[in-house]
């Protein structure tokens, strides 16, 4: 029963996550702008690991803001607290599928967020490294579910147009990517309740 | 004795005596089964580039030219390679989770295509490490294609 359950839960966040695509949503965010939206639930949070996810969650959104601002060095020190915080992940209380899950996308966050937090005068080497890091936390709040709602926002012009998403606390857009030269380039493209 | 001569007598006793400082080498000789290309399906072309190109920095396996013998080029050699190494290890590319292969690959090709990489400073005088247009053209492809490969595979994408 259990296995099913996990398999509805991957299944959906595999049918989500193929919406995420920038190759395959690109066009449709070109032609309807802000209009495509999607409202979804994010799982419901696990009360272990939930005080774990609640930090990293909020330090991530401070590498989003400093580098919305264009400032390297608020994003360097929220970069290495990230690092810190995912320490703190009892991953030993995640059942063997979620834990499979978590070691794959911590492996990388890890080093994303190490990154960051190295080179605090280089935006755009932290930019590159923040766009994968959104991805896996994207993906882990899709697993492990986050105390607030938050919006999966969509920039169509960074990284020579290939496009790229960040996660946010807020539906105003403020990107990251492109910072102070394009502040509100981008679209919300789901809303995870 | 005038002061010219000291401070050049002294330069080229320190110069000898750094000579027997030689770094330890960085050769496992084994292609363990983490080894990329083990972990992954290279391509005879591509692995050939590897080899002559990355390989002596971002793998267990440096091959010593001469030059490396005499100080401070071996030193220099030494921090690259461990930089190199910690950044990506083809030898250990199987350790990595799923997703940070698809990312390394990923870095890979940007750091190809904006130039990053190969290091301009380190191919000035290891010139096997220079990469013509189409070797960069092969290899970004190649990572293209197994990354899409690498991350479909993931919780049923």
């Amino acid at each position: 029963m259990k296995n099913i359950i996990i398999g509805i839960a991957l299944t959906s966040i595999a049918i989500t996550a193929c919406n995420t695509s920038p190759d395959k949503n690109k066009d449709a965010i070109l032609v309807n702008s802000a209009d495509v939206k999607e409202v979804t639930e994010s799982p419901k949070k696990d009360p272990n690991v939930d005080g774990a996810m609640r930090e990293m969650i909020s330090q991530y959104l401070q590498i989003k803001n400093a580098l919305a601002n264009d400032n390297g060095k608020d994003a360097a020190n929220a970069g290495n607290a990230f690092v810190e915080s995912m320490g703190k992940m009892e991953k030993n209380s995640l059942s063997p599928e979620k834990k499979k899950v978590w070691d794959d996308l911590s492996d990388d966050a890890k080093e994303m967020a190490e990154h960051i937090g190295k080179n605090g005068d280089k935006l755009a080497h932290q930019r590159e490294h923040f766009d994968m890091l959104s991805k896996d936390m994207y993906d882990m709040v899709k697993t492990f579910g986050a105390s607030q709602p938050l919006y999966n926002d969509y920039c169509p012009m960074y990284n020579n147009n290939k496009g790229a998403t960040w996660l946010s606390e807020t539906k105003e857009i403020k990107n990251p990517y492109l910072g102070k030269k394009m502040p509100t380039c981008g679209s919300v493209k789901e809303e995870m309740k | 004795m005038n002061w010219k001569k000291k401070i050049l007598l002294s330069v080229i006793a320190v110069f000898i005596i750094i000579q027997f400082i030689q770094p330890v080498h960085n050769t496992s000789g084994q292609v363990l089964p983490a080894d990329i290309t083990q972990t992954l399906s290279v391509p005879d072309n591509v692995r050939e580039i590897f080899t002559k190109a990355c390989n002596d920095c971002h793998s267990n396996h440096t091959r010593y030219p001469w030059y490396v013998y005499i100080q401070p080029i071996g030193w220099m050699m030494e921090n690259h390679i461990k930089k190199g190494k910690e950044n990506l290890n083809f030898s250990e590319f199987g350790n990595y989770s799923k997703r940070k292969q698809a990312n390394k690959l990923r870095s890979i090709g940007i750091s190809l295509e904006d130039g990053s990489m190969p290091l301009y400073g380190y191919t000035i005088l290891h010139q096997a490490a220079r990469l013509s247009t189409e070797e960069k053209k092969m290899i970004i492809a190649w990572v293209s294609n197994t990354k899409d490969s690498l991350s479909k595979n993931q919780y049923g994408k």
